[in-house]
């Protein structure tokens, strides 16, 4: 009996790579192109929490500096009024003077809302961490 | 003279990396995505000179203020009462919650002011003025 001698050929088992950088490019643009950084920007404020009995604080008037803005958008500090190109160096001057004191915005309810962020930036660029936020003028609710 | 033959060299280029370097590069952008999750109304957001970036970005939440006093949250048209309820109910799905005020820069003080007491009452505290950088 003749002995079929069988020559075993050798395959190389392969996974097919060529594609793969075509589907994750493919991925990467359209993450690319959905992405949008970071690009919220603003300017960070913790709201005073909600009690059911709104208490009393006491402040001393030597501490409290009230910053007013009308509906016509005049600045006003402490009654008298200023220009706003003076409000950070006019913030700042109190501030080295008393680092307790506490600022409080008031807006009048028709004024511009930008009225109210410019004071409030210059506050908090004057380096003014306590800043309350205030309304002139009763609103329905 | 007898010349050497010239082999013939098989030229090629390694992709076999390539692949390795693409989903780097997803992963990469996957994490950084972040959909959006809403349109807005079309709003003039301020100036402020001392802007900063919010970096988490993923627990902000939009309420968008328009010059006459329109208020949407996630493309809705809500009146200042409904705001309450709706963002005491995001503020129990994730406490850490930023809500970012959209408000265009010729809107009354008062649109503001309300949703800022709507979102006292729902104890949704930590705010962000969205404002433009500039001088």
């Amino acid at each position: 009996m003749a002995i079929i001698k069988r020559v075993q050929i050798e395959e190389e088992a392969e996974i097919p790579t060529a594609s793969m950088a075509d589907i994750a490019f493919l991925l990467i643009i359209f993450f690319m192109t959905t992405t949008n950084f970071a690009r919220e920007k603003g300017l960070k404020f913790l709201l005073p929490e909600k009690k059911d009995q709104p208490q009393e604080l006491k402040i001393k008037k030597e501490n409290l500096l009230k910053i007013s803005i009308n509906d016509r958008g005049e600045l006003f500090l402490n009654d008298e009024q200023y220009d706003w190109n003076v409000l950070e160096r006019e913030v700042k001057l109190r501030l080295e003077k008393n680092p307790k004191l506490i600022i409080l915005i008031r807006t009048h309810k028709n004024a511009p809302y930008e009225y109210m962020i410019r004071a409030f930036d210059a506050v908090k660029a004057a380096g003014g961490k306590k800043v309350g936020l205030g309304i002139i003028g009763e609103i329905a609710q | 003279m007898k010349l050497p033959r010239k082999r013939q060299y098989k030229a090629s280029i390694p992709t076999a990396s390539m692949s390795d370097i693409a989903f780097l590069l997803i992963i990469f952008f996957m994490v950084v995505t972040v959909f959006r999750k809403a349109k807005g109304l079309p709003v003039q957001l301020p100036t402020a000179k001392t802007t900063e970036r919010i970096l988490k970005q993923r627990d902000l939440s939009y309420i968008w203020i328009s010059k006459d006093g329109k208020i949407s949250v996630d493309d809705n048209l809500v009146s200042p009462r409904k705001v309450s309820l709706i963002f005491r109910t995001k503020i129990q799905e994730n406490p850490a919650l930023i809500t970012s005020i959209k408000a265009d820069k010729s809107a009354d003080y008062k649109y503001v002011y309300r949703i800022m007491e709507a979102l006292r009452e729902a104890n949704a505290l930590r705010i962000v003025f969205a404002t433009r950088k500039g001088g």
